[in-house]
């Protein structure tokens, strides 16, 4: 991609001027972003017609494409001005490309078949080369290339024998992918054609020294050192992306709190990884995949919902775009015929040597791999896998960077290149795809005149049935039940390896790699249980439960709502003011069945409401997404619908939320017990006296980093993509909104913290551990474990006696833990003496506590949400200051 | 001399093993416990391995389903191995064992409570030992709940061998790798 060296500049222009032509300024960038414009348009135009791209690969036509433009700007500019620069080709379209499959690789076929997959790589593609090379230079002995001006010798018919023997990643991956062969025949070829790069890069390398140097001049050291650069290339671009791959992963369970750039590191340390390859001249492209294929796991566990889908879809675009202008250029640069140097005996030479000693290479290791494999590749499979050895743009790429000095035939490998990717990329997958005929302008090929080979041959298809539970589990099974048999035998095979890894991964690399919360979740069984179930409930959806909820809005005081719209409910909670409306019935503390029916009701209100709509503070963040207002409305029905129809279903499922994040904030809450707050807690019960200052600080510290840390906690579950749950509902939805409100939304948590099943009568009968536990990051934070046991006996004495004072620790501890409150130190030192004195009254003091922290301007709404948290707790334990309770806080929320 | 001709053929005949293949897993069969297994069958010595050997085998340490192979293999029912039920257990798990053997094993692994049908809390147990208890009891009769729904074509509420079959034919790819090469 070249720049045209005199392109139109600005014209001269005499004193001021108003605007100026800087195309020279732009003119780079400008071409490419035009060049991929053209690309993806011209993808658009191919996919216009169905018909079009089932009968001819995408990548052909791309190639065609390049050829008509390449034309065209041979025609106007009367020189070939673009071309496909090893340089750009190799540090900017390739690594993607790379990158890609590496990361989207089926790892565990992988790793199955990696015996099969290194034997074609490195013999395969040692035999082709050398056996190309050699094949070649005896056609040459022979007299056979009539053109003078092939002048080379062994050397360099070796140097081209090992440039146009190695299987091409990005074409065998775009022709396969289109054509659906099984996946044990995709991934051996393709990986074959990913790490056969070593060999290639080291073979060119030698030998291209070799014909620097001249024959004359190799000594039997240098051979030696070709096998010794080989291991240390190969080996090494895989430590490398080792390397890399852990270090991500190890980024990646950090980035908590900056969700934002999570993909990003995901490409930079890849790309850095191909580049650290690149420089010390290791394999660059063994280096990226193995970076893909190990940080995968690890990196998808760590990073949130909607990175995954980032760095899916970019890594995908990006991959698909490279491919595009590879593909296009390669036709482009064709046209150049300033480059070729046409000698017929050693084009077909090549082409029949190329295609016959594949097949006769994948037949001998297919044969002697057969003997080890348990599934043996059958003659249908040898017949695709030796055809599908498809040569392309890296091919190419190395070709041009030969010397022409030091090579003096170049320009006849050059055009012999050419011909046999167009060759393998436009002719073999034309056969191979499963067209009926292939009816245009190729006709000349033999290969063409085939039935599609894959059709042809009845090659078995991958199939794409839906994965099962059963499967999982099976799969897991036995994998144990044959590693544990090959332990009694104390036979190291596969299985014992594999068991071997997987334990140590568990243990510790696990352990090291990912997050605490991540860890648990990453278990794949649940995983599975949880993509099955989400299916189903979309597919649910997508069949019209959404009616169904309207329609089933019954409730019991309100007869006429049956028929009601959402948005008619909605109204109706707007009309009530703000959605503390629902709480109402919490004040009644006597137990009568009027109580009952209210707490039924408030079930049932709680269940089967739609949120209000709310208004969002017109924000704009750059470090965080937030969900907008038509998704969270969105989500809201959806988890209705599925709330609805599991009940209907009656089918046990249960909440996977709730139960998740319970336990993960429970570990959370231990865990901060354990570094500083339990200290804390000491340290406030035992220094009531003290001026708060004096401990204030320390305190305000700690709490507001745990806060930071809780609240992204909760955002993490935000991320989680479409969450459902099957009961209490409310419990995530409040997790989200208080995720949201942190940042974007002004007004409080509405609804109260959700009962759990446990709890069958009232909804404020509930078990406070568990509340305490999931109703908002702020209660987590400020409630330590022990502290929170303390709580609940009094509780426990409260509801027998109501003897006020454990309820002190409460909010006191509230205060302490609020970072915002360091900016009030002054008023609320003030009220601290009153409060260690009338110790026996928290509620009044608190409530004046809270009234100076409400009341002043600069209240956040992390605080709207912690008063309306303790008013309910408060308000369940002292029953008789309810009223101005809620009145209060009310009024704070208004 | 290990084993006599007859012995020999006797052990061709019942497993899918050639002689050499026999003898070598004799060999690792002593291997085991050499100081147990004599050198010489051609008596048919009473030898038992007990569970307590193979399960205190450091490699099976993290193993969840040593002791149920071993239990499924053996004759008594105890996970006490004799020649018989080794050569057995390689037999079944050998590429030319029938497809249907290889299931039949299979479902006797996961049939915990050996009452010829697959029911919840032997899934219970399966999905208890994968996870390594991990995951909370909710969760595990969740998981459960939808394996059996999945596979159940009966509906009874447990899979019958024939749903167990049914469902490892639909997946081909599954009895394929329940190989293991000697």
């Amino acid at each position: 991609m070249q720049p045209p060296a005199g392109s139109p500049g600005p014209g001269a222009a005499a004193g001021a001027e108003l605007l100026r032509w800087q195309w020279r300024e732009v003119q780079a960038p400008c071409l490419v972003a035009a060049w991929i414009l053209v690309a993806s348009l011209a993808k658009i135009v191919f996919h216009l017609s169905r018909k079009v791209t089932s009968i001819v690969p995408e990548s052909c036509l791309l190639i065609l494409l390049g050829l008509g433009l390449g034309g065209i700007v041979l025609a106007v500019a009367k020189k070939a001005e673009y071309q496909l620069e090893p340089n750009m080709f190799f540090l900017f379209l390739l690594p993607p490309i790379v990158l890609d499959s590496g990361y989207f690789m089926p790892s565990r076929l992988f790793f199955n078949n990696i015996g099969a997959i290194l034997t074609y790589a490195v013999v395969g593609t040692l035999w082709n080369s050398f056996a190309t090379g050699a094949a070649l230079w005896g056609l040459h002995r022979a007299g056979l290339m009539a053109d003078p001006g092939v002048e080379a010798g062994l050397m360099d018919f070796l140097l081209f024998g090992s440039l146009i023997s190695a299987v091409d990643p990005v074409a065998v991956l775009a022709v396969f992918e289109e054509v659906h062969v099984n996946e044990t025949l995709f991934i051996i070829v393709f990986g074959e054609s990913l790490l056969n790069d070593a060999v290639t890069v080291v073979l060119y390398k030698v030998f291209n020294s070799f014909v620097e140097l001249g024959p004359a001049h190799i000594r039997a050291t240098d051979y030696v050192k070709g096998v010794a650069s080989f291991f240390l290339v190969s080996l090494g671009g895989t430590a490398v992306g080792l390397l890399f791959a852990f270090l991500l992963a190890l980024i990646t369970r950090f980035t908590k709190r900056v969700r934002i750039i999570e993909p990003l590191f995901v490409f930079l340390l890849a790309y850095v990884a191909y580049l650290a390859a690149e420089m010390v001249s290791l394999s660059s492209i063994l280096a990226v995949t193995f970076c893909g294929i190990c940080c995968k796991k690890y990196v998808e566990a760590n990073i949130s919902q909607k990175s995954r889908t980032t760095v899916k879809y970019t890594m995908k675009t990006l991959a698909s775009s490279s491919e595009t202008i590879i593909f296009m250029f390669l036709g482009i640069s064709a046209v150049d015929t300033s480059k070729w140097a046409w000698d017929t005996a050693l084009v077909l030479g090549t082409l029949f040597f190329i295609l016959l000693f594949r097949a006769v290479g994948v037949v001998l290791q297919t044969y002697v791999l057969n003997r080890f494999r348990l599934i043996p590749l059958d003659r249908i499979d040898q017949v695709v896998m030796s055809y599908g050895g498809l040569r392309g743009a890296v091919a190419f790429a190395l070709v041009i960077l030969l010397d022409r000095d030091k090579v003096k035939a170049k320009d006849y490998f050059v055009a012999t290149t050419i011909v046999v990717v167009f060759f393998t990329v436009i002719v073999q997958p034309c056969t191979l795809s499963p067209s009926q005929s292939f009816p245009c302008l190729l006709l000349p090929f033999q290969g063409l005149t085939i039935k599609p080979l894959v059709k042809w041959l009845k090659v078995k298809r991958s199939d794409h049935h839906k994965p099962t539970l059963n499967e999982e589990l099976h799969e897991h099974a036995f994998d144990h039940i044959l590693a544990a048999v090959e332990d009694i035998v104390g036979h190291h095979g596969y299985h014992y390896w594999r068991d071997k890894w997987e334990q140590f991964d568990k243990k510790y690399l696990s352990q090291l790699l990912m997050r605490k919360s991540a860890y648990r979740l990453r278990d794949e069984i649940w995983d599975v249980y949880y993509k099955l179930n989400i299916r189903d409930a979309i597919s649910f959806v997508d069949q019209g439960g959404h009616v169904l909820s309207a329609a089933k809005l019954a409730l019991p005081s309100m007869p006429s709502r049956t028929s009601m719209s959402e948005s008619s409910v909605t109204n109706l909670l707007r009309e009530s003011g703000s959605g503390a409306c629902l709480d109402l019935q919490v004040i009644d503390t006597v137990r009568s069945r009027r109580d009952k029916e209210d707490a039924a009701m408030h079930h049932v209100l709680r269940g089967s409401l739609y949120k209000p709509r709310r208004r969002y503070k017109a924000s704009y963040s750059r470090h965080f997404i937030s969900p907008d207002k038509q998704e969270r409305q969105d989500k809201e029905i959806f988890r209705q619908n599925m709330k609805r129809r599991l009940e209907t279903f009656k089918s046990t499922k249960h909440n996977i939320c709730s139960s998740k994040s319970k336990a993960r904030l429970k570990e959370k809450g231990r865990k901060k017990k354990n570094i500083s707050l339990t200290s804390d807690a000491h340290n406030g019960k035992t220094h009531r006296n003290v001026p708060w200052q004096e401990a204030a600080p320390v305190l305000v510290m700690i709490s507001s980093e745990e806060e930071e840390s809780d609240s992204s906690e909760t955002e993490r579950e935000d991320d989680e993509g479409i969450v459902f749950v099957a009961r209490a509902t409310d419990e995530v939805l409040q997790g989200k909104t208080t995720a949201g409100s942190l940042d974007v939304c002004p007004s409080p948590c509405i609804i109260p913290p959700s009962p759990t099943l446990a709890e069958k009568e009232l909804p404020w009968k509930g078990d406070q551990a568990d509340l305490a536990v999931y109703i908002s990051s702020e209660t987590t934070k400020i409630v330590p474990v022990d502290m929170k046991k303390a709580w609940n006996q009094s509780i426990s004495s409260l509801e027998s006696i109501a003897s006020p004072p454990g309820i002190e620790s409460g909010p006191q501890h509230r205060r302490f833990a609020c970072p915002v409150l360091e900016e009030q130190s002054q008023s609320a030192s003030q009220a601290m003496p009153e409060q260690s004195s009338c110790f026996q009254f928290p509620s009044h003091i608190s409530k004046s506590g809270r009234s100076q922290s409400d009341s002043s301007p600069d209240g956040t709404e992390q605080q709207e949400l912690q008063p309306l948290m303790a008013t309910e707790d408060q308000g369940r334990m002292l029953p008789s200051t309810e009223p101005k309770w809620l009145m209060f806080n009310r009024a704070s929320h208004l | 001399t290990i084993f006599t001709p007859e012995q020999l053929d006797a052990y061709q005949d019942c497993t899918f093993f050639t002689r050499k293949e026999i003898l070598r897993l004799f060999y690792r069969y002593r291997d085991l416990a050499p100081q147990l297994v004599p050198l010489d069958y051609t008596d048919k010595p009473d030898v038992t391995l007990p569970y307590e050997l193979i399960g205190s085998m450091p490699e099976l340490k993290d193993n969840p389903f040593r002791q149920r192979i071993a239990e499924v293999f053996s004759e008594d029912g105890d996970g006490n191995m004799t020649l018989d039920d080794f050569l057995d257990m390689f037999s079944v798990l050998s590429e030319m064992a029938p497809r249907d053997l290889k299931a039949y094993y299979a479902f006797k692994i996961y049939d915990f409570n050996n009452d010829d049908y697959i029911c919840k809390s032997d899934l219970e147990k399966t999905v208890n030992k994968l996870t390594r208890n991990e995951l909370t009891p909710e969760e595990v009769s969740l998981v459960c709940d939808k394996v059996i729904y999945e596979a159940d074509v009966d509906n009874d509420g447990k899979l019958s061998l024939e749903d167990f079959q049914h469902m490892i034919v639909r997946a081909p790819d599954f009895l394929s790798t329940f190989h293991i090469r000697i």
